[in-house]
């Protein structure tokens, strides 16, 4: 990875720029802090900070063979770098994600623009190797940046081994997932008691379980935390979309509704970074536009989970 | 897994694509297959014929034609263009597959009667699968290239299918019958999470027309005569 830090930055920032000329008001300056940078989060234990808004591809990026569909994803992939992101996760459980993820990266070239995440996704304990060079493959990488155990499945043996391959430097970052407020209480066992660099937990403005526990911890061990499901699967969207914004979020750099749900996320202290998927390109500039601009704090975030309970 | 766990999942967590895949889906096959498309309206039509003309083998024919139906929908859409997104659809196109060798069987091995049809009621009904279902992949996804025709798309291929179960008798109905039910209750349960309402239809349809497929049937005190 020597080098790829810079050469990186550099394509972030040429790409905002050029995107700052073209569309002023995406980055609007409301609070006084640097309009052009992009939130980072340290990664815990590590001298490395990633986008506080990274890429799910789960439903969105299983297209199969469409031709058409992979070149439109590839426009939501283009966007999402040149808006500044670098996280992607997928899985193999997520269809033909994987090898669309792959030929969009080719289409771009962009290779070393991403932070790529995938899971071990098999009962079969022995396999984790195997596993993750046929995602190498279809991604077409040479190794990932993070493997994460898909919802605890065969947990460990698998972490086992991946923990061996961190060692090794095959992969630089390993952790496990789970979603729907699924295992709490195992995960959590987990968490206290593995060297894990990430943990991957659904929450969002409605799905709060995982703050009484599981992020406090996280905080405590060190652990980075990805954060899936922010829309709920995009029912926080069907449920809330026709209903007004509160006139004071655009003091939390807020503009729309994407930006209200994950910046209510990224700005809880353990949250590293929060995966939403979309398969359009304006929705991937709403969800970028989370990147930017001032965060609220813990009384505004407070009023935020308040104001949608009261709709 | 725990119980709980499993009960904390839904129909939702088990289809991983989204409605506009799927419904291109129709789109890219119909475009890779254009213009053997000819072949499905004929074998449409030809069925029907077949079935009401004198004598077996007219008959066995086109059991024969609907067997080519089930492997070709089976294998060309379910295991071509919808098993990579979707992994059961896969393992429903080789079950279609077999249903194709099984219907083959019963027209080989004695298992297609020769009693007498309602000819009217079935080519009515055979009418309606026929020109009416294709029609609501269309209305759901406002292509015309998205025509969902019989002997390529599955649903329509089942359905029209349940009809011949007029023509099959004892044991080899029996064996014809589970992947009716099987491939409507899955498409149904698909159907209603991509909140595809229009294509909720044809699984409906099928699991009907399996009834009228009895209906129709000749009753052995008809057969006898």
């Amino acid at each position: 990875m020597a080098g790829w830090f810079s050469r990186r930055q550099f394509l972030i920032n040429a790409g905002l720029a050029g995107l700052a000329l073209k569309s002023p008001s995406l980055f609007a300056n409301t609070s006084g802090t640097p309009s052009l940078s992009p939130i980072m989060r340290q990664i815990p234990g590590a001298n490395e900070s990633i986008p506080a808004i990274g890429m799910g591809t789960w439903i969105t990026f299983n297209v199969g063979g469409d031709e058409q569909l992979v070149a439109q994803r590839t426009r939501v992939l283009k966007t999402f770098f040149d808006l500044g992101g670098t996280v992607v996760d997928g899985s193999p459980m997520y269809g033909t994600a994987a090898d669309v993820i792959g030929e969009a990266l080719d289409s771009l070239g962009a290779h070393d623009r991403i932070f790529a995440a995938t899971k071990i996704w098999t009962g079969d304990e022995s396999e984790t190797r195997q596993e993750a060079a046929r995602s190498g493959r279809r991604w077409g990488l040479d190794q990932f940046d993070l493997l994460q155990v898909h919802n605890l499945l065969g947990w460990q043996g698998h972490l086992e081994t991946l923990k061996q391959m961190k060692a090794n430097g095959d992969v630089r970052y390993i952790g496990i997932t789970t979603s729907h407020g699924r295992r709490h209480r195992e995960f959590a066992q987990i968490m206290e008691r593995e060297p894990l660099d990430f943990v991957q937990l659904t929450y969002n403005v409605l799905d709060r379980e995982v703050e009484n526990r599981l992020l406090p911890l996280a905080r405590e061990r060190r652990i980075g935390v990805i954060v899936n499901r922010p829309f709920q699967g995009g029912s926080l969207f069907r449920r809330f979309q026709s209903e007004p914004l509160p006139d004071w979020v655009g003091e939390v750099g807020v503009s729309n509704w994407a930006e209200f749900f994950l910046k209510f996320i990224i700005s809880h202290p353990a949250v590293t970074c929060a995966i939403p998927a979309t398969s359009k390109v304006e929705h991937m500039k709403e969800n970028m536009g989370a990147l930017y601009g001032a965060l609220p704090d813990a009384d505004q975030r407070q009023r935020m989970a308040d104001y949608v309970r009261s709709l | 897994m725990s119980g709980a766990d499993w009960l904390s999942y839904s129909l939702q967590d088990f289809v991983m694509f989204g409605p506009q895949v799927f419904l291109r889906l129709f789109v890219r096959i119909n475009q890779d297959l254009w213009p053997w498309q000819v072949l499905a309206v004929v074998a449409a039509i030809g069925i029907p014929v077949l079935l009401f003309r004198q004598g077996r083998n007219a008959r066995c024919l086109a059991v024969g034609l609907m067997a080519v139906a089930w492997a070709v929908s089976g294998y060309g859409f379910l295991v071509g263009y919808f098993g990579p997104i979707n992994w059961p659809a896969a393992w429903f196109g080789w079950a279609f597959v077999a249903q194709g060798v099984l219907l083959a069987a019963a027209m080989l091995f004695g298992g297609v009667h020769g009693g007498a049809l309602s000819f009217g009621r079935f080519v009515a009904l055979w009418l309606i699968v026929a020109c009416g279902l294709p029609w609501l992949v269309l209305a759901e996804s406002g292509q015309w290239q998205a025509l969902a025709l019989f002997g390529i798309a599955p649903g329509t291929t089942a359905a029209a299918g349940a009809l011949i179960v007029a023509v099959i008798t004892g044991p080899w109905r029996w064996l014809y019958l589970p992947l009716l039910v099987l491939w409507s209750l899955f498409s149904a349960a698909m159907f209603w999470v991509l909140q595809t309402s229009w294509l909720l239809v044809t699984p409906v349809a099928t699991l009907l027309l399996v009834g009228a497929g009895f209906w129709l049937s000749p009753r052995p005190a008809r057969s006898l005569d």
